[in-house]
């Protein structure tokens, strides 16, 4: 019989979780450790941060879902690792503590045969002075929460607008090192269609604000793409349409401070700059949760675990952007000193980025950190399952599911704004995530015919469709499995 | 505001009948981009 302990249940964690139940039998327990109640689809914050959608449609309680499948679960959040167990308690566990019930508050050692660490990423908004989420004018999508409190800051401009004031809206990034700027992407589009929408646009400046290089870069180095039987670069694709929506842009800009109503940032001039604002959403920057590693002999190991997020099979020596290949990233999310931990999702430290590294004239990078959503979370999580799986099953280390973000391709459905008949997407595709530049000297790193964005009214639907498909999936309804990740 | 999108684009863009056959074409697309299989880089020429 063996155990296998998955801390956290966002995308990755419940994908593992739930591809474990499914293909072990019942003498192996599968154990779920996350401080949330409920499974998101955060793809989905985007239309609750609009007011088109209520939280309760982007989330269900997780209790009641892992009850019913067999799966354990544990309200609680890790604490320490101890990865070869301490001096009373032999096999390898996780300190945890209860967050809620009759045991909050006190801790559990939660012993394990295999460890998926799919914590995500901790959203640092203290990296950034005045950045809290519903104060000094300024919000956040990143959960279901705070874009409820987004839209409550929108209504209220929305309101303002329509008495026939004039309103300042900024979106994008919130420090020089933040990534995810697609969700950024998302949100402007959307609130510009809103605010269309209620017959307000002409009141309302909006500009997006970020700390790419280029516009259309999101973290990715931007890519050339097929589009309208043209070859165009994904930055001349967002320009046209943030032009073609009046939407303002600021790039290559490290926002270090907010004040009320005020954005603080440097260029990469080495310029110290403001831009006023009546509403603002702006995605923080993301880091490991800090978690602390010991041996059995209570020394700290942490180095061995952790640098940052947590080590996997990635090549982490320092080198030259111009060096940067695909090998150096991970394929199969593996902690390379403990061979039964394994961190997929964004969980896993990043051998690098993948846009070029920028840093003003007074040294402050400003670049876009690595993005990892939905869709490679959940394929590195499965196959990590799989091989776990497969190892249980044979009874020896199995690791032949690979999955490098250098050989994967992804979509990336934007909601441009919603409506069943004046909603848009703007649907992306890259193959690979991460460039080959080797592979793909003359098209920037990517397969032309597999990297390629599309404009309109189907995009809408095909994000609306996966928002019903992905929520089924989760809820582990008859025949999940056969939607893939 | 620069009107960067032609009006006959727009057109197509937002045309509910030729933008479900662009839903269904995306949609095989997507999945041949994304289910289309994964795996290493480090043995791969």
């Amino acid at each position: 019989m063996s155990k296998i302990v998955v801390l956290g249940a966002g995308i990755s964690g419940h994908v593992a979780a739930s591809h474990l139940r499914r293909k072990l039998s019942k003498e192996h327990e599968v154990v779920v450790v996350s401080p949330n109640s409920n499974y998101q689809w955060i793809p989905s914050n985007i239309w609750v941060g609009i007011g088109r959608m209520k939280s309760k449609q982007v989330l269900f309680p997780l209790a009641p879902l892992y009850k019913k499948k067999g799966i354990t679960y544990k309200q609680a959040k890790a604490v320490t690792f101890h990865p070869e167990g301490d001096a009373i308690e032999s096999k390898p566990y996780v300190l945890s503590e209860y967050v809620f019930g009759d045991k909050k508050g006190t801790t559990e050692k939660i012993t394990y045969d295999y460890l998926i660490n799919a914590t995500g990423p901790k959203l640092a908004f203290e990296a950034t002075e005045g950045l809290i989420p519903g104060e000094n004018k300024v919000y956040s999508v990143c959960t279901y929460g705070h874009a409820e409190h987004a839209w409550e800051g929108l209504n209220a401009v929305i309101q303002k607008l329509k008495s026939g004031e004039k309103a300042k809206i900024l979106i994008g990034t919130g420090h020089g090192k933040a990534t995810c700027q697609g969700a950024a992407f998302e949100y402007i589009l959307n609130v510009e269609q809103e605010l269309r929408r209620h017959g307000v646009r002409d009141n309302a400046e909006i500009t997006w604000i970020s700390n790419e290089y280029h516009l259309g870069d999101f973290g990715m180095d931007g890519m050339l793409m097929s589009y309208n039987g043209m070859t165009m670069k994904s930055s001349e694709m967002i320009e046209m349409i943030f032009e073609d929506r009046d939407i303002k842009w600021i790039l290559g800009a490290g926002v270090n401070k907010i004040e009320d109503g005020i954005a603080h940032y440097e260029n990469l001039d080495g310029e110290f700059k403001t831009e006023t604002y009546d509403f603002a959403m702006l995605i923080p920057a993301f880091s490991g949760h800090g978690f602390k590693a010991y041996d059995k002999n209570d020394n700290d190991i942490t180095d061995k675990l952790f640098k940052g997020f947590m080590i996997v099979d990635a090549d982490y020596s320092s080198k030259p952007y111009e060096e940067w290949t695909v090998q150096d990233w991970p394929e199969t999310y593996q902690n390379p000193s403990y061979k039964n931990i394994f961190a997929p999702g964004i969980a896993f430290a990043p051998p690098h980025a993948i846009s070029k590294p920028r840093q003003s004239k007074n040294g402050t990078v400003i670049s876009p950190a690595p993005p990892r959503t939905g869709m490679p979370s959940g394929i590195t999580a499965k196959l990590v399952a799989d091989n776990i799986i497969d190892s249980i099953k044979s009874g020896k280390e199995s690791l032949h599911h690979k999955g490098s973000l250098g050989n994967m391709g992804a979509a990336c459905i934007a909601s441009a704004g919603y409506g069943m008949t004046q909603g848009s997407g703007v649907s992306i595709t890259t193959y690979p995530i991460v460039p080959d530049y080797k592979k793909y000297p003359k098209t920037q790193g990517r397969q032309l015919g597999k990297t390629f964005g599309e404009i309109g009214l189907a995009g809408h639907w095909l994000k609306l469709a996966l928002h019903y498909a992905f929520i089924y999936k989760a809820k582990m309804r008859p025949f999940w499995w056969l939607i893939p990740e | 505001m620069t009107q960067r999108i032609s009006k006959y684009q727009r057109f197509k863009m937002m045309n509910p009948i030729l933008q479900f056959f662009k839903f269904i074409y995306l949609s095989i697309k997507i999945m041949i981009v994304v289910a289309g299989g994964h795996g290493g880089t480090r043995k791969v020429d």
